[in-house]
């Protein structure tokens, strides 16, 4: 495989021709008729998909530092330049939403039955975007990546949304764009910073890695603008709250892309930046006490909330709240195993959510409603449905032999040393996911059928189980079975586990891998 | 590159070419319209006399930079130096764009009278001398021949009331602020012996600006306060925009805004760069107050045209925070948030006239419901002119904002270029729901926009300036040499030694 992807150049034009391929798929979208608007961007998401797989073989695992690096000027004079590459949690990530993207468009299928070009090409000019930020080197190229995702989402929520779908949409633009441009502002004093040392302006990843201990009390300031975005996105307790109604107004499709890659970005956003930034800032007892007593309110809160909600998006909505709480939690005790547990959930939550979305979406499509209490005897009538959601439940919840199992006991166990009463109070919230995500398949589908519109539901189809059964796939493979993903991670996480010690020296050179492409 | 020299009539007549040649080309729409001006079609010939006149000036402003040295602080009434000619070149194409908007608009608001043309072009000239006078007594000339002509074409529409009200409340407005003006310069006269920015200047080169100078100053900071609709003068500015024809509007908003802010750099830098300690925090409060207050008072506008006034406030606010630091970069930004926001305003106000009716003072966020799917070109357009106006990536307003912002953290404004952010933040709230309005909400009722259409000359005006505004957005590099040259070409603020 790797002789093959080396004989086609495969790490010179990787990266550009996954940011490029969904934006050239648009072209066809607006050229062709409505009707084909959806096969188009079925083929394009799934020749994205193929694209990006050589990445799992292409990628060096022992290698440490960026791959398959790519760098073109962009505007000069600012010393702004086009570089992307990737390393282990990049890749993760990358590799979660070529793999998430085409089912979000295959469930899409028969929700959206209107204005289905404009539809799908935003979908694929998000795809663009949410690649772009996992893959930028360059922070005003990451910058541009993080605003111009919003406006496919933006248009997807109020569009084709729920009722409420108008405030959702605003609030969500609104509250993202409100973190993200004190984030603008840090990230130019930071460039300024920089550029007073080495004499040029660079927004180069590494300039600013490299500068960042020379900050002195610029640093909270520039910590603070720079979590707070992030903040906002993952989104920790209490920014949360415009993720209730972007997810509950959202279509399905949107949905699953919110919670399975979008959340990701908040938490991608501390690994990559936030942290190894300002190491001494973040985990100084002040900063390191308001975040994990945040992560953990959130993992507490959101399970209590989650338990009490009528409707079912809303719980699995505020579950997220929960599972990014461990997330956090992960990140901030900066042990190897509660990074690679961090990591495992990032990639489990996008699984398991995005199912769980998917499949609630599939039930409204039936029955046009999503109260918990219109439900119940589901089991015996839809028998195939039941059973993917039984396990993915499970999957969410943690049971071992699924992935949520492998990042959660990863992350308790990593931050037990550090943080023993947050972790212990963190595990009780394994708990609580276990009752409110029992108590909802309860009263889904085992409760006695008593609703006859329950009565004669059809049961997945072929295209439904396509969605779905990838997904079921995954969980069960990274549940058995993670060591590949995580030896890939293994070098990423080490790094930053380096990084986030305070005194750690910083390379005034980027570290760069030996077969990586430093121009073109 | 010939020396010209400005002692002599016939190099000063070369050396003012754009303005002779639009000058005498104006004479000859004047004579062409006395003879012709019944019809629809005269109205249609002088919009297009009034394009190749832009062209012509246009033309000569090119043989001008393409054959002058570039020198700054040439101690003349006419400046020879890049700044003029980047500032001439965009007050030509924001004009050229503002006819071609005006000629359908004004056929369907059967308000074909030719000499809108002549009025509109006189204004180009004062506008002109504006950029190129290195004397106030020219910078006063030039603009009260702009002003008196926008006065008289803010009132166009006879027949409304509100255009008359429009053009009399600028006039009484414009004349206080000319007064102001006129006030400072002779302030300025006693206290530096001479009205010649260079001579100021090397009057005051060490900062000893005396009592008088300082009057001088801040009477001409209030009269281009007036002019550029600053807050605490901007209360002429909604009626005003309000009640003036559209394309009026779109032309006060970008070329006599641009030409207005362009003469205030080069009074601030070619006379007072020395002073800057003085007028910094002057100009630090006026850019605040007018971020805070025309952003708040966008937000809670119904009518869409009045909502654009109050969003043009706020604009005036991000220029003057970019003149904040005094420094090359900051005038640099300006030059291309000028530029971005000239062509941004320009498309909207053409669109915002192609949606409305009567002046469109009645055009609500429900009145472009469902455009998207009835106009999806027009939708597309609007919306984008929105996210360029509210600073979002992939737009030329991003890159206009990020440009101000570095200068501003640059040399160490980052409190300014916070309250900047917050301010773009506010804005979200009144460009944002256009946007749902227009692809979101469903028509009020079928067929309520099938007779809304850019016309012809509009659509080509609107089009070439999304296309910029989105290809800009993403490569600035290609007007970034224009606007670093024509800032490097003012003389240099004494603090400007950090950064780029």
């Amino acid at each position: 495989m790797n002789s093959f992807l080396a004989s086609v150049g495969y790490s010179r034009w990787i990266l550009d021709t996954l940011l490029i391929l969904p934006l050239v798929g648009v072209l066809p979208i607006v050229l062709a008729p409505p009707a084909r608007a959806r096969s188009i961007a079925l083929w394009v998401t799934l020749a994205e998909l193929i694209v990006s797989l050589g990445l799992w073989w292409g990628f060096d695992a022992g290698a440490t530092g960026m791959q398959f690096v790519v760098t073109a000027p962009w505007m000069p004079q600012w010393g702004i330049n086009y570089t992307v590459g990737v390393d282990g949690i990049s890749l993760v990530m990358v590799l979660l939403t070529t793999a998430i993207m085409p089912l979000a468009v295959l469930s899409s299928f028969k929700y959206i039955g209107e204005r289905e070009k404009l539809y799908y090409g935003f979908l694929l000019v998000l795809l663009t975007g949410m690649l772009g930020v996992f893959l930028a080197l360059d922070m005003f190229l990451f910058y541009v990546f993080w605003e111009v995702m919003l406006i496919p989402m933006y248009f997807i929520i109020g569009i084709w949304g729920g009722r409420n779908r108008f405030y959702a949409a605003i609030k969500f633009f609104i509250y993202t764009m409100a973190g993200s441009l004190l984030m603008l502002v840090a990230i130019l004093v930071m460039m300024f910073q920089a550029s007073k040392t080495s004499g040029t302006p660079s927004f180069a990843y590494d300039t600013f890695l490299a500068a960042s201990p020379h900050l002195g009390t610029l640093a909270p300031w520039l910590f603070g603008a720079f979590a707070i975005a992030f903040a906002i996105k993952v989104p920790m307790f209490p920014f949360h709250t415009w993720l209730p109604d972007a997810h509950v107004e959202a279509p399905t499709a949107g949905s699953v892309l919110l919670a399975s890659i979008l959340l990701k970005m908040g938490t991608y956003g501390f690994l990559r930046f936030a942290v190894p930034f300002f190491p001494g800032v973040a985990l100084s007892p002040v900063v390191t006490g308001l975040v994990v007593a945040s992560a953990v309110i959130g993992i507490i809160y959101g399970a209590l909330v989650a338990m009490v909600q009528p409707d079912v998006k809303k719980l699995v909505a505020y579950s997220s709240v929960s599972h990014l709480g461990f997330v956090m939690l992960g990140i901030w005790a900066a042990t190897l195993q509660s990074v690679q547990g961090a990591l495992m959930i990032m990639i489990g939550h996008g699984l398991s959510t995005g199912s769980l979305f998917l499949l609630i979406g599939m039930l409204y499509e039936r029955r046009h409603t999503r109260d918990l209490a219109s439900f119940g005897g589901l089991a015996r009538v839809i028998p195939i449905f039941s059973l993917v959601l039984v396990v993915t439940a499970l999957a969410s919840i943690g049971l071992p032999g699924l992935n949520g199992f492998v990042g959660e006991f990863l992350v308790l166990l990593g931050s037990f040393a550090r943080h023993p009463w947050a972790t212990g109070i963190a595990a009780t919230g394994v708990i609580f996911a276990a009752v409110y995500l029992l108590w909802a398949l309860q009263r889904l589908i085992f409760n006695p059928l008593d609703k006859s519109e329950n009565a004669h539901l059809p049961d997945l189809d072929v295209r439904e189980l396509w969605v779905v059964l990838p997904l079921v796939a995954g969980m069960v493979w990274l549940g058995l079975y993670p060591q590949p993903v995580l030896d890939r991670m293994d070098s990423a996480a080490k790094r930053y586990v380096e990084l986030a010690q305070p005194g750690f020296e910083r390379p005034s050179t980027p570290a760069a891998s030996p077969d990586s492409e430093q121009a073109r | 590159m010939t020396q010209i020299d400005l002692t002599t009539p016939v190099g000063t007549t070369v050396a003012l070419l754009p303005e002779v040649a639009l000058g005498l080309a104006v004479l000859v729409v004047l004579v062409v319209v006395s003879w012709r001006h019944e019809r629809r079609d005269d109205s249609r010939l002088a919009g297009w006399l009034a394009i190749a006149s832009l062209l012509l000036s246009g033309l000569a402003l090119a043989w001008l930079w393409g054959h002058s040295p570039d020198e700054p602080g040439l101690g003349q009434m006419v400046a020879l130096d890049s700044f003029r000619y980047v500032s001439s070149g965009l007050l030509l194409a924001l004009s050229a764009g503002s006819v071609l908007v005006s000629m359908g608009y004004l056929e369907r608001e059967r308000l074909v009278a030719p000499e809108y043309y002549v009025l509109l072009l006189l204004a180009v000239i004062g506008m002109l001398f504006m950029v190129n006078a290195q004397d106030l007594i020219v910078l006063f000339l030039g603009l009260e021949t702009m002003s008196i002509s926008v006065y008289v074409l803010a009132g166009f529409d006879r027949g409304s009331t509100f255009s008359a009200e429009a053009a009399l409340k600028y006039f009484l407005i414009g004349a206080f602020a000319s007064g102001f003006l006129l006030y400072g310069i002779a302030l300025v006269f006693g206290a530096a012996g001479s009205t010649n920015l260079y001579v100021v200047g090397a009057q005051f080169g060490q900062g000893n600006l005396s009592l008088m100078g300082k009057l001088g100053l801040g009477f001409l900071i209030i009269g281009f306060g007036f002019k550029v609709a600053a807050v605490p003068f901007q209360m002429w500015a909604p009626d005003v925009y309000d009640g003036a024809p559209t394309p009026v509007t779109g032309f006060m908003a970008t070329a006599v805004k641009a030409a207005a802010f362009t003469a205030f750099a080069r009074v601030l830098f070619s006379g007072f760069q020395a002073s800057a300690v003085e007028w910094r925090p002057v100009l630090f409060v006026v850019a605040t107050a007018s971020m805070a207050l025309g952003n708040l008072a966008a937000l809670v506008q119904k009518n869409l045209k009045r909502m654009l006034a109050y969003s043009s406030v706020a604009h005036a606010g991000y220029l003057l925070a970019a003149l904040v630091p005094g420094s090359s970069l900051g005038i640099s930004a300006m030059t291309f948030y000028l530029l971005g926001y000239g062509i941004t305003s320009l498309a909207a106000f053409a669109l915002v006239g192609a949606l409305g009716r009567h002046g469109e003072r009645d055009l609500t966020l429900a009145d472009v419901a469902g455009l998207a799917q009835a106009r999806p070109w027009m939708a597309a357009g609007l919306a984008l002119c929105m996210l360029s106006l509210l600073g979002f990536p992939g737009t030329i307003g991003f890159m206009g904002k990020w440009y101000i912002l570095s200068a501003l953290v640059v040399s160490r404004h980052a409190a300014l270029a916070v309250i900047v952010v917050l301010a773009s933040l506010v804005s979200a709230g009144y460009y944002l729901p256009v946007i749902t309005a227009m692809y979101m909400r469903p028509a009020r009722a079928p067929l309520v926009y099938h007779d809304r259409q850019l016309p012809g000359t509009a659509r080509v005006a609107v089009a070439i300036s999304v296309a910029l505004v989105l290809v800009l957005g993403v490569w600035p590099s290609l007007a970034l040499s224009q606007s670093d040259r024509a800032a490097a070409s003012l003389p240099q603020s004494i603090d400007t030694a950090a950064g780029q």
